[in-house]
């Protein structure tokens, strides 16, 4: 190692010397390492992210077959079909529904938990543990348990209510009743871990507002009301936001809950990527499935621009910001679902 | 100097690892496996394939093969897997099962598989009844796979269900009952109407199995020989489609779930009384049985009549793709396991039939004694059965047409949601949506 004060004396030149190996290594180095640091990121993005999404475009382009490969280019022909398919129209109103049956009273199912396991109970991390549990078994596993329950003919719950002399529910030839149980399994799993998260919001409430408020004379509902709830209005928009990029992306229970048909014999509750799944690997149709794709990624991003400009509304609304341990909460439970 | 040799050493190693790697794909020159020369062959079968003291029995046979079997649970299940492993172009196991039903689709890609007339399927082509192999072989003559089983139709009925209805039990009065050699599913409704009234039960346990029957029964099914689709104004077919309707109207249908039956429940609890066989099914229904705790005394039999004749419900294929490593080495584990012998040997551990004519042979000269059904000596039966079948073009939707198509239709029949007509009319819809206008 030599260093340039060791260095002999350099010739005196009049014009601007010309940078060493070294120096311009050195001025790349600044220049140029930190894109080369969180480079991992973007090339991985590039590769598992934005070149399917570029070629499932292409795909969707062209008649192609599963098996038999790339066929005419349609142009947007795919993409014409398939909006005018009653199949799609069919399998987007039961994603819709059966999301809007699983958000709502999860959402509202996670809050209560939340607020129990706010409270000072005894063996804290039992409690807040044992909600979480559901969310480790695997979602077959979970898929193949409730899709027995739910058995028209010999499932659990039927046969409950047939020892009460009540007729059986027809869980997966009628829409609303398989919507519901599909809804129940999505729920089972997903509540406990929006609990959990909700709760690290609301640990994150400055305790000493309840204080004053109980001394102001507000009950236990008032202060969940007019305490709790504003307080934790980020960490609700971001369950929000996940639970509905989740719920539009339901497969693996609608799948499992007839494992025989792509969503039910009529399509009760064939879901979108069912129903891609179905154009895909049944009809073997893989332009129209990259068509479905695509039209559910723009379907996704409508809704989250949606959720944006709705919680962008609720931050302004919001007087006082959100305190910095909220945010760190927050910030936690992001990294946790990524 | 010494970083120049090192580069050489590189240079030498690479071109030597480069021409291993070419010879090690071209199936000519492949090394057969030995002690020294190890080789792991993966295979995936599907259903009850009957193949576990097989895999062991190669093993020890030839050493240095060591067989990684994958079983999926059901036919449509394996279609999914090969054909997404197709369309990677990766994946796919050295020896893979294919059912007859997606042969069709198959076929349309059938480069994708090695020609097994590079691997000696000349030499063992008289082996098989003749249409199970030309089944198997490409419009170019390429043979693409074995034949295992293959699928005569039979049927199974319960044998005290029918005594309780006051109908004849043993397996001669019962085949008597039907029309022996002229049964028709004319008769066959007829009777199950008697049933019902008798018992009010239910006959069959959904529509779609009768329906298979019915339509592999035809000398030309989903699609004419010359692979044309042959559903819409087919008069034969839609007479059947009616026929069916008019039993499940008739409440001749326990409207259970395929492939699910209530995990067996279904047929130990008296929830109907007879059941559509190919030879595999008996399989299926052993492991019906099984999973719900029932065995010989539940009740079920299997008599040498079918209505409407002989009949041929699937069978499945064993084939090599083209992206195997050890091409030779499976082609060999696919002829021997598909070989009479084993055939014999995958018939008992998996109540199929064959489709080797001395595997077929043995079978009815042993005429083993079917504990699970009552003794019946089913292989006798089944070589009975698979007498004037007649092999049916398969075309590349077929599958999707029994399932997709008919089988909602089928189910609006079974659930009572639609007559014959609208149910007619919905297939008709479903197949211009899903397979025309695809």
């Amino acid at each position: 190692m030599t260093t340039t004060l060791n260095r002999p004396a350099k010739p005196v030149a009049a014009i601007k010397p010309k940078p060493t190996f070294k120096q311009r290594l050195n001025v790349f180095d600044v220049k140029a390492s930190p894109y080369l640091y969180i480079a991992p990121f973007f090339i991985l993005f590039a590769l598992v992210g934005l070149f399917p999404l570029v070629y499932t475009f292409v795909v969707s382009l062209f008649d192609w077959h599963l098996l038999k490969g790339q066929g005419d280019f349609v142009g947007l022909q795919n993409f014409t079909e398939v909006l005018q398919d009653r199949f799609f129209w069919n399998s987007l109103f039961n994603t819709v529904s059966i999301f809007l049956l699983s958000a709502i009273p999860q959402l509202a199912v996670a809050l209560f938990l939340a607020a129990v396991l706010d409270q000072n109970l005894r063996a804290k991390t039992f409690w807040r543990m044992s909600v979480l549990l559901p969310y480790i078994v695997t979602p077959v596993a979970v898929a193949m348990i409730f899709t027995n329950m739910f058995g028209e003919q010999y499932g659990l719950i039927n046969n409950v209510l047939g020892n009460f002399g009540l007729d059986p529910v027809m869980w997966k030839s009628e829409t609303l009743p398989s919507h519901i149980a599909i809804a129940t399994m999505v729920n089972w799993r997903w509540t406990g871990y929006n609990a959990l998260i909700l709760l690290a919001a609301m640990q994150a409430v400055p305790r000493d507002l309840y204080e004053s408020a109980a001394l102001d004379g507000a009950g236990a509902l008032r202060r969940f009301f007019s305490i709790t709830l504003p307080s934790i209005r980020p960490t609700m928009v971001f369950v929000v936001i996940t639970s509905t990029i989740g719920g539009l992306q339901i497969f693996t229970e609608p799948r499992l809950f007839d494992p025989a048909t792509a969503g039910g014999s009529q399509r009760q509750f064939q879901t979108t990527v069912l129903y891609l799944w179905e154009m895909a690997f049944q009809r073997q149709n893989f332009g129209k499935a990259s068509t479905i794709a695509w039209l559910l990624f723009l379907i996704i991003v409508l809704f989250g621009v949606i959720n944006y400009l709705i919680s962008r509304r609720i931050a302004t609304a919001d007087a006082a910001k959100p305190s910095r341990s909220t945010r760190r909460a927050r910030k936690r439970a992001e990294r946790t679902t990524r | 100097m010494k970083f120049v040799r090192r580069h050489t050493v590189t240079a030498i190693a690479g071109v030597a690892a480069m021409a291993l790697m070419a010879t090690g794909c071209s199936s000519s020159s492949e090394q057969a496996a030995s002690a020294d020369n190890p080789v792991e062959l993966t295979v995936t079968t599907f259903g009850t394939f009957g193949y576990d003291d097989l895999y062991a029995e190669y093993e020890e046979a030839n050493p240095g093969v060591k067989v990684k079997a994958t079983n999926i649970d059901r036919g449509s299940n394996a279609r999914t897997d090969a054909f997404t492993k197709l369309a990677a172009g990766s994946g796919l196991s050295d020896v893979v099962a294919i059912e007859e039903g997606w042969l069709g689709s198959i076929m349309e890609v059938s480069d994708q598989f090695v020609d097994l007339n590079e691997h000696g399927a000349a030499d063992i082509k008289d082996n098989w009844v003749d249409w199970k192999f030309k089944q198997g072989t490409d419009p170019d003559g390429r043979v693409i796979g074995y034949g295992t089983d293959i699928g005569p139709q039979g049927l199974c009925y319960n044998g005290k269900l029918f005594e309780a209805a006051g109908m004849p039990s043993d397996r001669e009065s019962v085949a008597e009952l039907f029309g022996g050699g002229d049964a028709t599913w004319e008769t066959y409704f007829k009777l199950g109407e008697q049933y019902k009234a008798a018992t009010g039960k239910a006959w069959y346990d959904q529509s779609g199995f009768v329906w298979n029957s019915m339509v592999n029964q035809m000398e030309e099914g989903y699609y004419t020989k010359d692979g044309e689709l042959n559903i819409e104004g087919n008069p034969e077919m839609k007479d059947k489609f009616e026929m069916l309707a008019a039993g499940t109207a008739a409440g001749l249908s326990a409207n259970q779930t395929q492939w699910d039956w209530g995990n067996g429940k279904a047929f130990v609890d008296g929830s109907f009384a007879t059941f559509v066989c190919p030879g595999w099914m008996l399989g299926t229904i052993k492991g019906q049985l099984e999973s719900a705790g029932g065995g010989t005394e539940s009740g079920w039999d299997f008599a040498d009549v079918f209505p409407g004749g002989a009949s041929n419900w699937g069978g499945a294929f064993l084939s090599v793709p083209t992206t195997s490593e050890h091409p030779a080495e499976a082609a060999k584990l696919a002829a021997w396991l598909t070989a009479p012998e084993q055939q014999v040997k995958q018939s008992a551990a998996a109540n199929n039939f064959p489709s080797t004519l001395k595997a077929q042979e043995k079978l009815v000269a042993d005429a083993t004694p079917n504990v699970v059904f009552n003794d019946a000596p089913t292989g006798v039966i089944l070589a009975n059965r698979a007498k004037g079948v007649v092999a049916q073009f398969k075309g590349p939707d077929d599958s999707v047409i029994q399932e997709n198509v008919f089988g909602p239709a089928l189910k609006m029949l079974d659930a009572g949601t639609a007559d014959a007509d609208k149910a007619w009319s919905e297939a008709l819809t479903l197949l211009n949506d899903l397979v025309v206008n695809n």
